[in-house]
């Protein structure tokens, strides 16, 4: 879920802005010049990928793969879902353009965490690889959760209750990301294993 | 405290208002883009076209023909003026200007009535969520449904709620004359003369320009996987085929990639793409921007001066 426009006091908006404005510039820092372009098309393949819905019962949910795009982009992440939601929001108002800050912070960092954990985590073989991606998948949805809820908590009293409801419809996409990242770290590690090793340089 | 004890009626007859506004704006939404294109897509999902945003920048309007530069910096002002308004007659105010100003940039009403979808999920969640969630304060404005006494309808989480709600269409409403009147290319350019990193700008103009390549490809590849009698389902069979399906998306557009880079750069692709066109601001350039960040101060400030009468406050 994003945020919309006119629901985070102004300070909020503004500060997240601030901050994730900060985290950009340090995320286009870490890339490498040559990296760019591929960071821009990254970008719209995770767009794109984040269209598909998967049903779940009776409806379905969309994803949202921040840990995806953590585990392939490592510290590059960052830039790469805060204009992923920036073009999400000019086309189609998938989030409020004044709460760009917010929400980029809300996927931006787990997927951060997801990278340097991936990093941190996976093995050598097949199955070790796999489980990280897995748990990482898991995480990231987790996390985007999370801050979705202390976002809006700290946006007031009022904001309780939608925050209980937001993070509980969180909890079934964990599963589906986690084993979605699963099966697509496995394809990733067989057909083109050095996508899988180039991220996150710092933490190996 | 005020408690009004209701016929539990009202409730229904807000639920079902509720579901109306929800599914009405998809269907209308459908409808028209239904009534323009007469070929229907392979796939049984909803259809996921992505809109080009520049569709609209040759029409000729006050907008068109105003400098991008102060058309961006002084609407992202105002954009931010009305997300900060707290009293609901100004949010109003603001979802009016805001509909009169796609008007006026000749946004056609599909494309404004789009926008107005893409929020109302996110709203009408609110709007359920709110009134029945919302902390109760001395004040606030109780109803109880005469069967279901269980149940507390807070007029301040209707308020609160049908404020974001106009706050948020009011802006998505702005959207469009802001970007969709001048092509991209020129937005962007814009945006690198407000001091936006040229690093940005470059990869918003690829990543936008992928967007519909991927798409297509997507596409492609899922009409592959119909015609092979692939059926989504809640199983972990359809989670494999998308993991590998999103797998193989990254392959390809990352192969795609290296080529197209490394044909850029055997052309002298230097990390700059020239641009023919320079901007000149004129006297009226200085006054439309002028416009907006008076008329967004003149909100904020009588929203912070004024106050004014709530509607159903009881």
């Amino acid at each position: 879920m994003h945020i919309s426009d006119g629901v985070l006091p102004t300070s909020m908006a503004v500060g997240s802005y601030a901050v994730s404005l900060a985290l950009t510039a340090w995320s286009v820092r870490k890339t490498r010049g040559d990296d760019l372009p591929k960071v821009a098309v990254v970008t719209s393949s995770f767009f794109v990928a984040s269209l598909i819905h998967v049903p779940l019962g009776p409806t379905s949910v969309h994803l949202l793969i921040p840990g995806l795009v953590g585990i392939l982009l490592g510290s590059s992440a960052f830039v790469s879902v805060a204009l992923g939601l920036l073009l999400q929001s000019l086309l189609f108002q998938f989030g409020g353009i004044t709460a760009w800050g917010a929400n980029s912070l809300m996927m931006g960092l787990p997927a951060l965490t997801a990278g340097w954990l991936f990093a941190l985590i996976k093995g050598k073989t097949l199955f070790r690889t796999v489980l990280a991606g897995a748990i990482c998948g898991g995480l990231g949805v987790m996390l985007a959760g999370t801050v979705l809820a202390v976002l809006l908590i700290s946006s007031g009293e009022d904001f309780l209750g939608v925050a209980k409801i937001a993070l509980v419809a969180h909890l079934p996409v964990i599963a589906i990301e986690a084993a979605i990242s699963a099966f697509t770290v496995s394809f990733l590690y067989k057909v083109k294993p050095e996508l899988l090793r180039t991220a996150f340089p710092a933490a190996t | 405290m005020h408690i009004t004890t209701v016929s539990v009626y009202w409730l229904a007859v807000f639920l079902i208002l509720l579901v109306f506004l929800g599914f009405g704006c998809t269907r209308l939404v459908s409808f028209l883009r239904a009534r323009r294109s007469s070929t229907r897509s392979v796939s049984r999902d909803r259809d996921r076209t992505i809109p080009a945003i520049d569709a609209h920048a040759h029409n000729h309007s006050p907008f068109h023909n105003w400098d991008p530069r102060f058309k961006i910096a002084s609407l992202f002002l105002y954009w931010f003026c009305v997300a900060s308004l707290q009293q609901l007659p100004l949010c109003l105010l603001a979802f009016f200007i805001s509909w009169a100003a796609a008007r006026l940039a000749k946004i056609p009403l599909s494309t404004s009535m789009k926008r107005i979808a893409a929020v109302s999920g996110f709203v009408g969640m609110f709007l359920l969520v709110m009134p029945l969630t919302v902390p109760v304060k001395p004040g606030d404005h109780l109803l109880v449904p005469d069967s279901f006494q269980f149940i507390q309808f807070n007029l301040r989480g209707l308020h609160l709620a049908v404020r974001i709600g106009l706050k948020a269409t009011a802006i998505a409403l702005m959207m469009d004359p802001v970007l969709g009147t001048s092509p991209l290319p020129v937005t962007l350019k814009a945006l690198a003369h407000l001091r936006v990193p040229d690093r940005i700008c470059q990869m918003l103009s690829l990543a936008h320009r992928y967007l519909f390549v991927f798409h297509h490809e997507a596409k492609r590849m899922a009409t592959g996987m119909l015609a092979r009698g692939f059926h989504k389902e809640t199983s972990l069979a359809t989670l494999k085929a998308m993991g590998n399906f999103i797998g193989m998306l990254f392959v390809r557009s990352f192969e795609r990639t290296e080529r197209v880079y490394d044909a850029m750069l055997a052309r002298g692709y230097n990390g700059q793409i020239p641009a023919f066109m320079e901007f000149q601001a004129g006297k009226k350039d200085w006054l439309k921007g002028g416009f907006w960040v008076m008329a967004g101060l003149a909100l904020v400030i009588s929203d912070l001066m004024v106050q004014l009468p709530l509607p159903f406050a009881g």
